[in-house]
Order: C-alpha cells, then sequence, then structure tokens
C-alpha cells in the first residue's frame, strides 16, 4: 500500500470527555500523520491521560468522533493490537513478577522483541522474579518502560513513564528510546513534564492545557518561533509593541518580554540600536509561558469563545 | 479468536492462584475427610462428607480475582473487554468442567472401593444417583460456573461503580428476596414453593442454573463493556 493512500494514525474530531461536571478533554480536533516521536505535554491535570485513555479505549470519549488507523478502536482487536498504552498508574495482576508480565506482553504483541526486553531488564538492573507490588515506585516505572519499548507497537504510548526512575535510568530510556525507533520506526506519543529532559527527542509538540490542544507544530518550527527581550523597559516597549507577548517581567527599570516571533536580521540589528538582549527560549520555557498565557486569555474570556486558531503558532 | 486464546493462556501465566490452590484444595479436603473417617469409628451407615464442595466455593473468589487482578492489565496488553471476557470465562469454564469430570470420576471409584474403604461418601452425588452420568457432571460443572460468574459480577460491578455500585446491588437484591419472602407470606404460597422445590430433579435444578449462569454472564458482560482498567 502506498503511504499516501493510508489513513492518519490519529484523527480526532471534537472529541470531549466529560466526567460529572468537568471536561478533561474539551473539543478536541487533532490530526496525527504518524512516523514521529511526538511529546504530549501540559501540566497535572491537563488531559495527556484521559487523552491517551480514550485513544486506547481504555476510556472512551463522551463526544466526537475517534479514529486510530482509520476506525474507531473501542472494542476493536484489529486496532488494539497495534497499540501499546501501559499507564503511569498501571496495575498488574496481583502476584505476577517482571517476567511473568513480559511472557503476557510476548502472547499480545505480535513484534515483541524478547531479546530487547532481556538488554533492557539488564540495563535497568530489574529483579525479574520479585512480585511485582514489592518493586519500587522506579522498578515499576521501568516494567512499564521495558513492556512498551519491546513491544514495538505500531503507536506506542509512554505516560510520564520516567517516574521514579534515577537520572541514569532515565537516560537510558531516552538513548534506547531513539535507537530503537530510528532502527524501527513508527509512532511514538510521549507524554511528560519533564520538558527540558525530552526536548531533544521530540519531532513534534502537542500541547494540552485544560483539556484542549493549544499548541500542534513540529518542534524545529517551534525553537526559534519565540525569543526573550530584555532591556530597558521603553526600549523593549517599543520593540515588542504588536507582538504577541506570551510573559512579561519587570526589574526595577529592566523588562523581560518572552514574544512569539521570528526575527529576520533587520529586528536584530534594530534590538542592537536599542541595546536590547535577544535570548532563544527553550522548550520548556516556551511551553509554560504558552500555557500560561493561555490561561489569562481563557480568564479575560469564557473558555467556550476562544478559537483555538488564535493560539496558534504563526507558521 | 486467537487473542482470547492467549487471555486464557495469560490467565494461566501464574499457575498457582488458578490451578495451584484448587488442586492443593481438592488434595487437602480429601486428605482431610479421610484422616477424620480413619479417626471416628465407623458404623453401619454411610459417612456423608461435603468437603468436597470446598473448591466447588473456591470459584466464588476465582471469579473475583481473575477479574480484578487480570482486568486492568489486559487493558495495557490492548485487549477488547470483550476479548478478555470470552478468554477469561471460557477459561474457568474449562476448568470447572474438568474438575466436574474428576468428580465424577472419583464418585465411580469411591462406589467401587466401599467409599475408599471407610463406607465414605464424598465425591458421588446420592441425591442425584438415579440421573444419568452427563446430568451428575453437568449439574456440579454448573454450581461451579454460576458460583464464578457470581463472583466475577460482583467484581465488574465493584470495577465500575466501585462502593456505591455493591451498596446499590446488595441492596437490591435484599429488598427483592424480603419482597418476594413477604409476598409468598401474605398469599399464603408457602405450601406451593414447598411443593415446587420438591418436584425438582438434578436436571430441573441444573436448567435454573443454566439459566442464572447465562443471566449473570450477560449481566458482567455489558457492566464490563463500560468498565475503565
Amino acid at each position: 500500500m502506498d503511504a499516501l493512500t493510508l489513513p492518519p494514525v490519529i484523527e480526532l474530531t471534537g472529541v470531549t470527555k466529560r466526567y460529572k461536571d468537568t471536561k478533561a478533554v474539551d473539543g478536541v480536533t487533532l490530526r496525527i500523520d504518524g512516523g514521529k516521536i511526538y511529546g504530549l505535554l501540559g501540566r497535572n491535570g491537563a488531559g495527556k491521560t484521559t487523552l491517551m485513555s480514550i485513544l486506547t479505549a481504555q476510556d472512551p470519549e463522551t463526544s466526537g468522533t475517534v479514529r486510530v488507523f482509520g476506525q474507531h478502536p473501542y472494542e476493536n482487536d484489529a486496532v488494539l493490537s497495534r497499540m501499546c498504552f501501559i499507564r503511569e498508574s498501571q496495575k498488574y495482576p496481583g502476584d505476577f513478577t517482571p517476567a511473568q508480565a513480559f511472557k503476557s506482553a510476548s502472547l499480545f504483541f505480535a513484534n515483541w522483541d524478547q531479546d530487547f526486553a532481556d538488554r533492557l531488564v539488564e540495563e535497568f538492573a530489574l529483579p525479574l522474579k520479585r512480585r511485582i507490588k514489592k518493586l519500587s515506585r522506579g522498578q515499576l516505572s521501568a516494567v512499564g518502560v521495558v513492556i512498551g519499548l519491546a513491544a514495538r507497537a505500531e503507536l506506542t504510548f509512554f505516560d510520564e513513564p520516567y517516574l521514579g526512575l534515577d537520572a541514569f535510568a532515565r537516560q537510558i530510556f531516552y538513548d534506547r528510546l531513539v535507537e530503537d525507533y530510528s532502527r524501527h520506526p513508527r509512532t511514538i506519543i510521549l507524554s511528560s513534564h519533564l520538558i527540558d529532559e525530552v526536548a531533544n527527542l521530540l519531532e513534534h509538540v502537542l500541547l494540552i492545557d485544560q483539556g484542549r490542544i493549544i499548541l500542534d507544530d513540529d518542534a524545529e518550527n517551534i525553537r526559534g518561533s519565540a525569543v526573550t527581550v530584555t532591556g530597558e523597559e521603553t526600549n523593549v516597549a517599543a520593540f515588542t509593541a504588536g507582538r504577541t507577548v506570551l510573559h512579561r517581567e519587570r526589574l526595577g527599570s529592566l523588562a523581560s518580554v518572552t514574544m512569539e516571533a521570528r526575527l529576520g536580521s533587520a529586528d536584530r540589528a534594530r534590538a542592537a540600536d536599542l541595546g536590547l538582549e535577544l535570548s532563544p527560549v527553550s522548550l520548556q520555557q516556551f511551553v509554560v509561558r504558552k500555557t500560561t498565557a493561555a490561561a489569562g486569555r481563557a480568564g479575560v474570556e469564557p473558555r467556550t469563545v476562544t478559537e483555538p486558531s488564535e493560539l496558534e503558532v504563526a507558521p | 479468536m486467537n487473542r482470547a486464546v492467549s487471555v486464557a493462556r495469560m490467565q494461566l501465566i501464574n499457575k498457582w492462584t488458578f490451578l495451584g490452590i484448587p488442586a492443593l484444595i481438592i488434595a487437602g479436603s480429601f486428605a482431610l475427610t479421610y484422616a477424620i473417617w480413619l479417626i471416628l469409628p465407623s458404623d453401619a451407615d454411610t459417612r456423608v462428607s461435603g468437603a468436597a464442595q470446598s473448591v466447588v466455593w473456591y470459584f466464588l473468589a476465582l471469579g473475583i480475582q481473575s477479574l480484578t487482578y487480570t482486568f486492568p492489565f489486559s487493558q495495557a496488553m490492548s485487549v477488547s473487554r470483550r476479548t478478555f471476557f470470552i478468554g477469561t470465562t471460557g477459561l474457568f469454564a474449562v476448568v470447572a468442567l474438568g474438575i466436574s469430570l474428576l468428580y465424577f470420576v472419583l464418585g465411580r471409584v469411591e462406589l467401587a472401593t466401599n467409599g475408599w474403604g471407610q463406607n465414605g461418601q464424598l465425591y458421588f452425588l446420592g441425591w442425584a444417583a438415579e440421573s444419568p452420568a452427563a446430568v451428575q457432571i453437568l449439574f456440579n460443572f454448573l454450581v461451579m460456573l454460576a458460583l464464578y460468574m457470581t463472583g466475577f459480577w460482583f467484581a465488574t460491578v465493584y470495577k465500575r461503580w466501585r462502593a456505591t455500585g455493591m451498596l446499590v446491588a446488595w441492596s437490591i437484591i435484599a429488598v427483592v428476596l424480603v419482597g418476594l419472602i413477604a409476598l409468598a407470606g401474605w398469599q399464603g404460597w408457602w405450601p406451593q414453593v414447598g411443593a415446587w422445590f420438591a418436584a425438582q430433579t438434578p436436571l430441573s435444578v441444573s436448567g435454573w442454573t443454566a439459566l442464572l449462569c447465562a443471566a449473570l454472564a450477560v449481566g458482567s458482560y455489558l457492566t464490563l463493556r463500560r468498565a475503565t482498567p
């Protein structure tokens, strides 16, 4: 089959998930073509896990249209079998050991690679014969990471996979993820709030806030789409006039403003004339500023009126 | 269908909970009963023991465990709820059938050995002795399956609605039972009720049990359809 004739990996239209009086996911429309490492970023409670639960039909949507590999995933073994989603709070059968959990995964995931799983177990120093309920939080996370990686599902979700893992173990995860992904390209959706740590892995960023997607762009586009301008307050004000300001800080007569803009050489020259310092914005800063700015705007006008388009980064 | 078989295999990965403990209960209940027969002086009457029922009751626990332990994990294994249901209940139906066949054979051995040489009756269903072998096997099988489905159904209700679900379910059961008893007393139906129970045969009891199993299976499946891990 030609890649062009295949449906997108994920297609959501107006998807909402309501719990009693809150909307965990609020009218999300999203298309993911696949074949990349996607970062699903956002604050705790922003709707990351709920969105992944909808996509894997673990907790189906209240309304809207969900398509994964062109079909609805609910009770659809053909679609489900191509996905893997280990929850951050994944429960395992009470007396299972990691070895038994991996044995189980090998029954269900067609691409399961036992050698790869064994190597990962060794690297994470995971005790294979200890009962899962006796494992530490980090070891528990490692069980999920091993299943998620070795399953090699066409669409793999990692839900805050690093909880309790130390910096070394996290690095192992990132390295193995990138290595294995380059050898076996697939679609990976990584939910995280350790944004700086994963920034270099991500090819595409989805930012979710209060159940809405407020940013959906290639990581490459985002890098350099915002800049922090620092200098004398009036000069900063003059330079940033008419721009989309994400964040403002003031210290005496000095101001520091983060704004969305791609600066050309003319802009840079003007900034130099005004004695302004331009500094790049890290993905983490950008995401934090963007989320805060969206919250500020939502405070001014009712959330239902906010057009998603006005929150999007200019191409 | 393949995935349903995989679900059954997944349930059996930890053989201890779902096969080891039942086997231990069967062996243990026999050993204990036999020991008691040896200790107590024998008289002319057949010495009937209900110890063989213990593994039958364990099916209630199996029903609860096979759902609570494994359903959330099966979701992570990308298994649909339907496939999980078919694979899991199918597996325990097979286990129940296996035990029923074993009990039937043990019942025949019991008859042939004069009650294990102790004039005992542990596996042979005295009250169903007149019924065909198939009915005796079917009766044990359906009782185990009914207990299994009862445990499974309660576990799905708890999984989906938590404590509220339990409270509502038990309240409804209590109200219905009390209501039926009150109705029977008020209408003076007790003689007829007694006659109805007396008229039941092993086959008709099996039939009612099968009906209960079917109702519980449908109820569990519909509840599970919307349960979240």
